[in-house]
């Protein structure tokens, strides 16, 4: 790279390879590539280095892990940290000192009522993207397994003190996988599981206690949406790790279904 | 720990599955060790979890590193599985003998002596192979995963990538 006397001092492999990895500053880069415009043999091992980088590319895979494997996972996971929740907390939600730090701590600030509503509404999405994380363990989704919602529906009977509505969006790309009981907000509710290619979206509904809003909230959690709105009749909230704008699609049709059924 | 600890574990973790799994499958060679190691390894990154302070886009390169402790740990009990090694190549060399079309038969030579190539590194070449060709990591993010410096990356890199060349170069002038 410089020269003293008429004498090329080459760079050496690791340093090509540095500058062909990006990982070279930008004054050193501009050097070697000065370098490289006159040095034949220099070019040489670069374009030898940029085949096998395409051979590499085109023959060594890489690898997904099954779903099996995830599932799996996932569940040695939840044993082994439920296994650590029993020697932390002996009595009560596990919520709940979480619930009430938070509370506490913002009470100190000053607003009381703000404070109230912001744990609880936290300790719900927290306890519905629990839900969520738990119903993707093998056997959890559902407890009525069907497309069908006039299957769906009727089961909610006699389960519930509510007759939840039931879709079916499979010709819009969501289609409706079942239905099963979930106990959130200290009471049970119905929760409908829609897939969505690899993505499964879960929604919770129960008879609305507020007035409506229509335009859903959003909270994300580490890869998760939440989206929550509340209709005349309903409260509902969904979650799922499906892309937000997706999602904002299916809300519409839900939505829209809502409506219509009304 | 709490679920909602449990869900932001998963969250930042489980992103990076198909990451821990190639790693994996490179460092142990088969597809059911494989997953045993992946598995292995998610419970201890759950363990160490309140020792992780980093960003989200840290997460995968902190995995890889119990991926692949987990990986030399486990050859460390799997020593003398020179058997196993054998019968895989005369898989591979059958499967290429296979009376299929010249081109398929042309691919699936460099992809032979690529795999026996990569196969035949030792472990702490192979990785950084699959970390920066495959996982695309920085020599930094090497350096953490593999815990040696970056100068060790480099140079590993260098002397990993030579060997690969010259199978190729072998495999071309058979």
């Amino acid at each position: 790279m410089k020269r003293r006397g008429a004498e090329v001092i080459h760079p050496g492999e690791a340093q090509l390879d540095l500058y062909l990895d990006g990982e070279l500053a930008a004054v050193d880069a501009r050097e070697l590539e000065a370098h490289l415009a006159q040095c034949a043999e220099c070019a040489r091992f670069r374009e030898e280095r940029l085949a096998l980088r395409a051979a590499i590319k085109a023959n060594v895979p890489t690898f997904e892990a099954s779903d099996t494997l995830r599932q799996r996972v996932r569940a040695s996971l939840r044993t082994a940290a439920s296994g650590q929740t029993q020697r932390r907390f002996t009595f009560g939600g596990w919520w709940r000192p979480l619930a009430m730090a938070a509370s506490l701590a913002i009470v100190a600030i000053g607003s009381w009522n703000l404070a109230i509503e912001r744990a609880a509404g936290s300790a719900l999405a927290d306890d519905l993207l629990a839900s969520h994380i738990r119903s993707l363990m093998p056997g959890h989704l559902t407890d009525v397994l069907s497309s069908d919602q006039h299957t769906v529906k009727p089961w909610f009977n006699g389960r519930l003190d509510y007759s939840p509505p039931v879709h079916d969006f499979a010709g819009r790309g969501y289609p409706l996988l079942g239905g099963r009981l979930d106990y959130v907000d200290e009471r049970t509710v119905a929760v409908l599981a829609y897939g969505r290619r690899q993505h499964l979206i879960n929604v919770y509904l129960w008879p609305a206690t507020r007035s409506p809003s229509v335009a859903p909230k959003t909270r994300d959690r580490q890869g998760y949406h939440e989206l929550h709105w509340t209709t005349a009749d309903y409260t509902y909230w969904v979650v799922s790790d499906l892309g937000l704008a997706e999602l904002h699609d299916f809300v519409q049709l839900v939505q829209q279904a809502d409506t219509l059924a009304r | 720990m709490d679920s909602s600890a449990l869900a932001r574990f998963e969250a930042v973790v489980l992103p990076h599955l198909d990451a821990a799994y190639t790693l994996a499958r490179y460092l142990t060679r088969n597809a059911h060790d494989a997953e045993d190691v992946v598995q292995d390894a998610c419970l201890r990154a759950l363990k160490y979890f309140d020792g992780f302070r980093g960003e989200a886009a840290s997460a995968r390169a902190w995995l890889l590193t119990i991926v692949r402790n987990t990986a030399h740990t486990w050859r460390g009990r799997q020593r003398g599985d020179a058997l196993t090694t054998e019968f895989d190549e005369t898989q591979h060399s059958e499967a290429v003998v296979d009376d299929s079309p010249e081109g398929l038969l042309l691919k699936q030579d460099a992809k032979h002596t690529l795999d026996r190539a990569l196969e035949q590194l030792a472990p702490e070449f192979r990785e950084v192979i699959v970390l920066r060709e495959l996982e695309g990591l920085s020599y930094k993010e090497i350096s953490e995963v593999a815990g040696v410096p970056v100068g060790t990356v480099m140079s590993r890199l260098s002397r990993a990538r030579a060997r690969l060349q010259e199978a190729l170069r072998e495999a071309e002038g058979r």
